[in-house]
């Protein structure tokens, strides 16, 4: 590392950065700096949002321009990584990665480099906190969408992450999970970096950024940004053709 | 890396999962089972090292003791059975599969094509019918009067492989790993 | 995920996997050495005997079930030898293939999934250089996992066919779910990514 982390500025930075996916402009120099500790991006279909979570996170690379994440390229220091940044995907199948509740919790610490025996230990004592021990040897596949949804929140959590990347963490949730949910999310002392299309929930955030077509349209503390962003929903909406869906 | 080895995994997954769909009543009521069609798609799409290691992989679960193969059968006795040759020749079946696909540039329908009559009716065949003459004790030409019960319906697989492998050129052309 | 092995506990189940396969290997290497129809018969009745002492009449019956897949070769070779009058070779044949098959069924049926994995693991350790045990565990795991998640696509893929079509979707189902598999794999190549990687 030829980089020392704390010269660096704390939190998420892009600096230029530009993502093209199959010859495709997606993203188009993005220059951000995220030390917030709630943070909300909204935008429409198909503007970036979940390409910046990605690019974030380190899962795909700038195709130029940089990204950094407490002073380190996410993309190339994995493992560092995983102290740094947590990711809940938008659909749990994704994420999930092993046949039974304990492997999928214990995964992620023996990613981090606890033996097997602490990991188990800590999935135990999360799973007991939470009255929910019979659910070691359940088989993920037998859990319902909000059952999954949970299981991959915790297994993030469980790694302690400093900042959390959510992408609309709410979708096909029902009200109560959805309440459970908001105030569990509430409660974290982690920074959060949540993608969602309903602009209610952002009230309470520091900062919220606006993505249309792969660019910042608006970014600012929510009562700058939502009443502009939910006015313009409101007229795109009046509209009966819609050119900009084609993408 | 996470890429080699999730596409090796998911393609073991697809070939139990083609062996789960019911049998498959084709026009002139052959029935067959999709499993073999699997081993040609692993390696057609694959290409053919990753092909053969996810036959690889989805063999030693078998052997592990889950039923994947069709009908439901797996387990250590499949190994010593009359059907133990096919199974020896699936990994180098997927790979000729593969092999044909990479090195020549035929469009992916036929290369596909010849790839599963090459490698999963042909080199599948070599093998499968050597081990029934080994397990029944008889010479190769009787063996292999036993194995032809088998060859309209993968002829057929092997023309689906090659439908298959031509509709993922056309959908996801990146994804065709064995012509990446 | 359902395993072959017998949920009946028999006092086999506590014997030591590593044990059990090589007893087996060599049982196995005995019965295609030998081409006398006692010594085969011999073998499958002591195999009938451990079936029935150790796990008793159902546990029996079961292993009989996976023997299934067996009897259209048992008469193929029955009406073979029949017709070249040849029968003791026709018993010879029949006997060893079902000895083996059912010998190496009861090991399958008396060994959990975890101890098979444990003596894989140690099987696999002096190719660590080139394939370390973890990621070999890591594989098997994701096998497991992604079996019920494509079937379920397919199932789901399935009835979105039938909702707006008369006929079964029949082979045309075999592009679809192969592409699941293909999308899948990148998906899944992100979580692990996202969670260390496969290293
Ligand atoms: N793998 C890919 N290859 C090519 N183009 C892609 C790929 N993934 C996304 N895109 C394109 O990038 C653009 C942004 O996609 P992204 O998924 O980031 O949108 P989003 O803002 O998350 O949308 P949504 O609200 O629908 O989830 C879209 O136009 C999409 O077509
Ligand atoms: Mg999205």
């Amino acid at each position: 590392m030829t980089q020392i982390p704390s010269a660096a500025p704390p939190g998420l930075v892009l600096t230029g950065a530009c993502v093209s996916l199959a010859g495709k402009a997606v993203l188009h120099d993005l220059t951000l700096h995220l030390q917030e500790q709630r943070i909300g991006i909204i935008g429409r279909n198909g503007s970036g949002k979940s390409t910046l979570l990605r690019l974030l996170a380190g899962l795909i690379a700038p195709s130029t321009g940089r990204v950094q994440v407490e002073g380190v390229d996410p993309f190339r220091a994995r493992r560092e990584m995983l102290s740094h940044l947590g990711i809940l995907f938008q659909n749990p199948d994704h994420q999930i990665l092993f046949p039974t509740v304990e492997e999928e919790l214990r995964f992620g610490l023996e990613q981090m480099g606890l033996p097997k025996a602490e990991a188990q230990a800590q999935v135990m004592a999360l799973l007991a906190r939470h009255g929910r021990s019979h659910w070691q040897g359940v088989s993920t596949a037998t859990l319902s969408q909000g059952q999954r949804h949970w299981l991959c929140l915790q297994a993030v959590l469980l790694m302690q992450p400093r900042s959390i990347l959510l992408d609309e963490p709410f979708a096909g949730l029902d009200l109560p999970t959805q309440a459970r949910l908001t105030r569990a999310l509430a409660a974290l002392p982690q920074r959060l970096i949540t993608i969602t299309h309903d602009p209610g929930s952002l009230a309470g955030c520091d900062r919220v950024i606006w993505l249309e077509h792969g660019r910042v349209a608006a970014d600012g503390p929510p009562e700058a940004v939502l009443p502009r962003f939910e006015a313009e929903m409101q007229r795109l909406g009046g509209l009966d053709a819609d050119a900009d869906l084609a993408g | 890396m996470e890429r080699n080895l999730t596409h090796i995994a998911l393609f073991a997954a697809l070939i139990a999962v083609l062996g789960l769909v019911p049998r498959v009543d084709l026009a002139a009521g052959v029935p067959i089972t999709a499993q073999s069609l699997g081993i040609m798609l692993c390696g057609t799409v694959l290409g053919a090292k990753r092909g053969a290691l996810a036959v690889l992989l989805f063999l030693l679960l078998v052997a592990l003791g889950l039923p994947l193969l069709s009908g439901g059968r797996g387990g250590l006795g499949v190994f010593v059975g009359p059907s133990a040759g096919f199974l020896v020749g699936f990994p180098i079946a997927a790979f000729v599969a593969g092999w044909i696909m990479e090195r020549t540039t035929l469009p992916p329908f036929w290369a596909a094509a010849s790839g599963g009559v090459i490698g999963g009716i042909g080199v599948l065949y070599v093998f499968g019918i050597s081990g029934m003459a080994i397990v029944l004790d008889k010479t190769l030409s009787e063996a292999a009067l036993l194995g032809l019960g088998f060859l309209p319906g993968d002829v057929i697989k092997a023309a689906l492989a090659g439908l298959v492998t031509q509709a993922i050129a056309r959908a996801r052309p990146g994804a065709l790993l064995a012509r990446a | 995920m359902l395993t072959l092995t017998s949920p009946v506990e028999t006092p086999l189940h506590r014997l030591r996997a590593g044990g059990k396969l090589g007893a087996l290997a060599l049982f196995t290497f005995a019965l295609f050495w030998t081409h006398s129809a006692l010594v085969l018969g011999l073998g499958l009745i002591l195999v009938a005997g451990l079936y029935l002492g150790a796990g008793g009449l159902r546990f029996a019956r079961h292993g009989l079930q996976m023997l299934r897949p067996l009897w259209p070769f048992v008469a193929v070779v029955a009406l073979w030898h029949l017709w070249l009058e040849d029968l003791a070779m026709g018993a010879v044949v029949v006997l060893r293939m079902v000895t083996a098959v059912a010998a190496a069924n009861l090991v399958t049926m008396t060994t959990r999934l975890s101890d098979m994995i444990t003596v894989l693991e140690g099987l696999a350790r002096p190719l660590a250089p080139v394939l370390p045990p973890r990621r070999l565990a890591l594989a098997i795991a994701l096998v497991i996992r992604f079996i019920p998640v494509l079937s379920g696509r397919a199932e789901q893929l399935a009835q979105a066919w039938r909702a707006r079509s008369g006929r079964p979707p029949r082979w045309r189902l075999f592009g679809p779910v192969a592409l699941a598999a293909l999308d899948d794999a990148e998906t899944v190549a992100e979580a692990l990514r996202a969670r260390g990687g496969a290293g």
